[in-house]
């Protein structure tokens, strides 16, 4: 087997490596004779030293019950074999997680494994709402983030029933924007055409930044005010933006002028009850 | 060589015969020594013949017999199966196989899902939807787990193949009600919407209203895990309209109100149904309570039961007319009480598939042993799942559960107190058991009547369960209970290791002695470079290999990965970006037939 060679180069290794210092739960002695007749037996053919494992196993067991005896559950056992074979020295290092149970059993991540949506139950009832999202997390465990690095705003369009989203982190001008805005956009419409009996060809969404299209890129920003886009510098629009609609450019004026949330909520409830967007123009914000 | 999936007729010259049958074919078998292109015929008659084989692993074996049968059986494999998406490339897919219609595809490993590997480590179905579009316009299916899937892969999915029928989605992320929308949509043919354990962004689309106004093909749509609110007109309308609807899996905005109309109108095609909330909104009872009975009643074909996501616990009653057709129930998200769950479970005399929450304590578990006869699965998740919590099933329930249920196939079970008696005893009641998974939740715990290690309780179960192909060990273990697997586990698949063993010698007894061993997942053991060596033997012959925080040094994990060349060996970091650690954080290692992945993020080095 392959490995092998390189085991016995580097067992005498570990045997050297392994000081009189290390903490062990009981009698050090014992324990590195222990460690040396484990080693040796690590260097025959597997299964070969029948007795002398049982053996060992026997006091092992003896000594590991003795210590749960002794010790609080949560102190694991496993310090005793976490330090076996680990070359490392006088700096006791060790992957977090195992530092972390020496000292306090704490909670640790992804333990018991059970998926984080099965994890709020202990708390559904009283969360209806999105909250799920912060609870997923559970105790001690890592902050996953839902979303990828990116900034992700909403973007609706007119007459267009499906909404997307775009990533503003991935362009630097509003060209960029207007750019994805069409690749987006483009099919999604001709399909809403086609079904209004039209030709059913792709059109290219142009002019969306100079009010000459058929359509005109607005945002709404973190005031609630909604907005050209192409007014202010890229930057200041990347940190005050919360989401976009594409609008018809004939009704510019009336959207722009009716921006109370009041809008917002009917737009909601239409979007619930499953009516375009698109009605009124007064309305259409 | 006739590529049309029509042609199965013989070459014009035998056109004597309509086209064919398998019994035609051999006809055309012995008058083709008359032949002049035999290899034609040949071709022609083994694709004939091949087109019959289903199971994936009849085909693999086919297609080893000879460089011609190899050929035949790439035309003819219509689904192709991929246990991990690194495996191979896109472009590969697409060269050996050419008329794929149905592609099942798996991505991240399965630690992944408890937060053990950073986000956007990989996994993305991109790759595998762009090439296929151009390859496999005719495609049907697609079955994902644990894939990064986005709105825009979800849409290109969607405009790419015109005649898609079935989208299943188990474990992945990454894109929200918008890309549903998109799908129901566009795929006029779509007959399968299942979205299942996976993390669905909510973009405020209204998607349920985004399917063809028109009769649909829907047979089951699934959409239990999606945490948005949806349009509970635009539902009933859709299941209206669906007479092949046969299951229907609701989430947890759908009240009892709302569910008790769904099934007013399309209860009886229903076989399997996910119930939603199981509460009531703030409605008064001014007719007083609704009858929900006789909706159930009328559920008469519903063989399969679910969702009770935010139970109220004095409706479950209502069920009962269904309970003796049931052979699979889904209570894991519903708290339960033993004197509540009773009197339910008590008529389930079919029931083979039973998931819960462990508070039916052990009392319900000798109520399913009472009365499920039948069981062959049985899942018992924990309602408070930290390491410390009360635990209110034990050996007790698994005794009762081994008593009573003799044809147990499959355990997932999570306590805090278990005896290596109660595993023993399982050994020998369940000779049927192929997966036998034991989670003791809090870490390194002995037995806890005699204080000694599981050893002897593990090792007795993969001694006399001769079936056994998965394994998930938990409690205090010593290398005496990896010697047992590595003796005893001789058709075991699939093993999970979490905080167990002492030595390296634990790894090498399942490396050396488990020749079936295909994946192998470990955390916090204290594994190391000897114990990576000592499989090398074996990882070619594995899907992967994972070890976390255990004792693995850089240096023997780029020996690793020098001496096997066709093996992937990523070691993945952590946050803290520690040039001095001693140790690799995560190993995750897989065969390969194209190399490295050229998407890895900054923080996995691919050695």
């Amino acid at each position: 087997m392959e490995g092998c060679p390189r085991s016995r180069e580097t067992c005498p290794k570990l045997l050297d490596l392994i000081p009189q210092e290390r903490k062990w739960y009981h009698d050090e002695e014992k324990n590195n004779s222990d460690q040396e007749k484990k080693l040796e037996l690590r260097l025959a053919p597997p299964g070969g030293d029948e007795e002398d494992l049982s053996a060992m196993k026997k006091k092992k067991n003896l000594e590991t019950r003795n210590n749960i005896k002794k010790e609080a559950e949560d102190k694991p056992i496993f310090n005793l074999s976490g330090n076996h074979f680990s070359p490392s020295n006088k700096t006791t290092y060790a992957p977090p997680h195992i530092s972390h149970k020496r000292t306090a059993p704490g909670p640790v991540v992804g333990w018991p494994p059970v998926r984080s949506f099965r994890k709020n139950l202990a708390s559904s009832s009283s969360s209806k709402l999105g909250n799920d999202q912060i609870n997923k997390s559970g105790e001690g465990e890592k902050q996953v983030e839902p979303k990828r690095e990116g900034m992700f705003v909403k973007i609706n369009m007119d007459s267009v029933p499906i909404g997307r989203k775009v990533d503003l982190n991935a362009y630097s001008t509003y060209e960029q924007l207007s750019l994805a805005v069409d690749k987006l956009f483009r099919g999604l419409l001709a399909a809403q055409r086609d079904t209004s009996g039209g030709e059913g060809e792709e059109q290219p969404i142009i002019g969306l930044l100079n009010g000459k299209g058929e359509f005109t890129l607005t945002y709404e920003d973190n005031e609630g005010d909604k907005m050209l886009v192409g007014d202010v510098p890229w930057q200041m629009f990347v940190s005050s933006v919360k989401r976009l609609r594409v609008i018809k450019s004939s009704e510019i004026s009336s959207a722009l002028k009716f921006g109370c949330s009041k809008q917002r909520e009917n737009e909601e409830l239409k979007w619930l009850s499953g009516t375009s967007v698109c009605v009124e123009g007064s309305h259409s914000f | 060589m006739p590529e049309d999936d029509e042609d199965q007729s013989p070459p014009s010259d035998l056109r004597s015969q309509p086209p064919c049958s398998p019994n035609k074919s051999r006809n055309c078998i012995s008058s083709s020594s008359s032949q002049t292109f035999p290899d034609h015929v040949l071709e022609n008659v083994l694709e004939n013949v091949l087109q019959f084989l289903d199971s994936r692993c009849d085909r693999n074996a086919a297609s080893l017999v000879c460089k011609l049968w190899w050929k035949v059986e790439g035309l003819t494999r219509s689904e192709v199966f991929i246990g991990n998406c690194y495996a191979l490339s896109p472009a590969r897919l697409t060269q050996r196989f050419k008329r794929v219609r149905s592609l099942l595809l798996k991505g991240k490993p399965r630690f992944a899902d408890f937060n053990l590997m950073p986000p956007d480590w990989g996994a993305n179905i991109a790759p595998w939807v762009s090439t296929m579009a151009k390859a496999y316009p005719w495609l049907e299916k697609v079955d994902l787990k644990r894939m990064f899937v986005t709105d825009d892969d979800l849409a290109l999915l969607a405009e790419s193949f015109p005649g898609f029928k079935e989208l299943i989605l188990v474990c992945c992320e990454g894109f929200g009600t918008s890309g549903i929308a998109v799908v129901a949509n566009k795929c006029r043919k779509l007959k399968v919407l299942d979205l299942i354990e996976s993390e669905v962004t909510d973009d405020e689309v209204d998607w349920v209203s985004c399917f063809p106004e028109d009769v649909t093909c829907l047979e089951s749509l699934a959409f239990d895990c999606v945490e948005a609110p949806i349009n509970f007109k635009a539902l009933e309308g859709l299941v209206g309209r669906s007479p092949s609807l046969r299951k229907l899996r609701l989430n947890r905005f759908v009240s009892l109100e709302e569910l008790r109309r769904l099934l007013l109108l399309g209860a009886p095609q229903l076989t399997s149904l996910g119930t939603g909330s199981f509460s009531r909104g703030d409605q008064s009872d001014e007719q007083g309570p609704p009858d929900y009975a006789a909706a159930f009643r009328a559920c008469k074909s519903v063989v399969c039961l679910s969702g009770f996501r935010e139970l109220m616990p004095e409706y479950l009653p209502a069920i009962l007319p269904v309970c003796a057709n049931l052979t699979s129930l889904n209570f894991s998200y519903a708290n339960i009480s033993p004197d509540m769950f009773k009197p339910i479970i008590h008529s389930c005399h079919k029931l083979q598939i039973f998931w819960a929450l462990d508070s039916i304590c052990d009392e319900g578990l000798q109520a399913v042993a009472a009365t499920c006869k039948e069981l062959r699965e049985l899942r018992i998740f924990p309602f408070d799942p930290r390491e410390d919590s009360e635990g209110p099933v034990s050996e007790l329930g698994l005794q009762a559960i081994s008593e009573g249920c003799r044809k147990l196939e499959s355990l997932l079970y999570f306590c805090q107190r278990m005896t290596n008696a109660a595993l023993i005893a399982m050994s020998h009641n369940c000779p049927e058991l192929t997966v036998f998974r034991l989670c003791i939740m809090g870490r390194h715990r002995p037995d806890h009547v005699t204080g000694k290690a599981m050893d002897e309780g593990f090792g007795a179960i993969v001694k006399n369960c001769k079936k056994l192909t998965r394994l998930a060990v938990s409690g205090l273990l010593t290398d005496q209970a990896f010697r047992y697997m590595g003796e005893y586990g001789k058709l075991i698949r699939t093993l999970s290791v979490a905080f167990a063993g002492d030595s390296d010698m634990a790894l090498r007894h399942v490396l050396e002695g488990c020749p079936r061993l295909q994946k192998l997942e470990i955390r916090d053991s204290p594994f190391g470079d000897v114990a990576l060596r000592s499989g090398m033997h074996r990882y070619y012959n594995m899907r992967f290999v994972w070890m976390s925080a255990c004792s693995l040094s850089m240096g023997c994990c780029k020996d690793v990965a020098r001496a096997m060349p066709n093996l992937v060996v990523e070691v993945i970091g952590s946050d803290d970006d520690d040039e001095n650690r001693e140790f690799v954080e995560t190993l995750y290692m897989y065969r390969s037939l194209d190399g490295p992945r050229k998407d890895a993020p900054q923080f996995v080095t691919i050695l």
